[in-house]
């Protein structure tokens, strides 16, 4: 972790004044963008949001901007995470958010095939199946939860050595 | 404006350790929400997403979740500024951010509402949307900027 935070681009990074909170912002920014998608999508699943509108209408035309937003946000976490990467590798709270981060990529792989490819389907049929909706509220709590973590992992501090 | 005598150790929110994070965690997920939904008009308005909807359309899909996401953050940002008002106030980001914040609010509820109820805003539409889009990320920004100044 020490030789990854070493890199002179890591080190640049975490010492400027302008470019760290610069980075930070873009994460934010971009967590607005994508969570924004997501919410509407999942919302439109679990039938509270743009009801008049087809779920697969929703789901395909936020897509572009749902991975705008997903490639702003990794792209600015990794260059964060590696310019600190000594510094927040014992920090439960940042491995908690890469195990969420985990997760969403399994809810991702687990529920395409059963659920996201599945959209126009439930138009068609007018039925939102439960494992769908089971699908959206896992989402929500995921990237909810990874916000949480995020923030949690500025409080806390090392024990202090014995 | 000072709050003077004011002593943040009688803060209810000061009281323990996580109260002020979990503040802070409704407050980002609330503007996920609140800028997010307005992103998403706003993409529409420049003719980059959704564009299978109008524009009043996507307006009023995304409005009760925009007005929640508002509810969050406004609700929210008090709790945390009273946890120490005068640390807040005496930083030009935090008053920076709490300037754009009026200003996009005011404007989302006014121009950029009446643009994007309108059956084709065109070229309009665009600036109307790029504008919003800008005046949110600034609030973003700015709020990023307090803990950095």
């Amino acid at each position: 972790m020490e030789a990854l935070q070493s890199l002179s681009f890591a080190q640049a990074l975490r010492e400027s004044a302008l470019v760290y909170p610069i980075i930070m912002s873009l994460h934010l920014t971009g967590m607005g963008l994508f969570g924004g998608m997501i919410a509407m999508t999942d919302l439109r699943i679990l039938g509270l949001a743009f009801k008049g509108t087809p779920v697969a209408d929703v789901h395909n035309q936020l897509r572009a901007f749902k991975h705008l937003g997903l490639t702003l946000v990794v792209t600015c976490g990794l260059l964060l995470g590696i310019s600190k990467a000594a510094i927040y590798w014992p920090n439960p709270y940042f491995k908690l958010k890469l195990t969420l981060l985990l997760c969403v990529t399994i809810h991702a792989l687990v529920f395409r095939g059963s659920v996201y490819s599945h959209l126009e389907e439930y138009d068609r049929t007018g039925v939102i199946p439960g494992n769908a909706k089971v699908a959206a509220v896992i989402s929500l709590l995921l990237w909810f939860s990874l916000v949480a973590a995020g923030r949690w992992i500025g409080y806390w501090e090392p024990a202090a050595a014995e | 404006m000072q709050f003077a005598g004011y002593d943040p150790a009688n803060y209810p929110l000061n009281q323990n350790e996580w109260s002020f994070p979990v503040c802070e965690v409704f407050h980002i997920a609330g503007f996920a929400l609140l800028i997010g939904t307005i992103f998403i008009v706003d993409l529409r308005l420049m003719g980059l997403g959704m564009k299978r909807e109008s524009t009043a359309t996507v307006l009023k899909g995304t409005a009760p979740w925009t007005l929640l996401g508002l509810a969050a953050v406004l609700i929210t940002g008090p709790l945390i500024f009273f946890s120490d008002p005068n640390l807040y106030m005496a930083n030009a980001s935090f008053r920076f951010k709490i300037t754009m914040l009026l200003i996009a609010m005011l404007y989302n509820w006014t121009l950029h509402r009446m643009v994007a109820n309108k059956p084709d805003p065109g070229t309009l539409g665009v600036l109307v949307g790029a504008l919003s889009a800008f005046l949110w990320a600034s609030v973003i920004f700015a709020g990023i900027f307090i803990a950095f100044v």
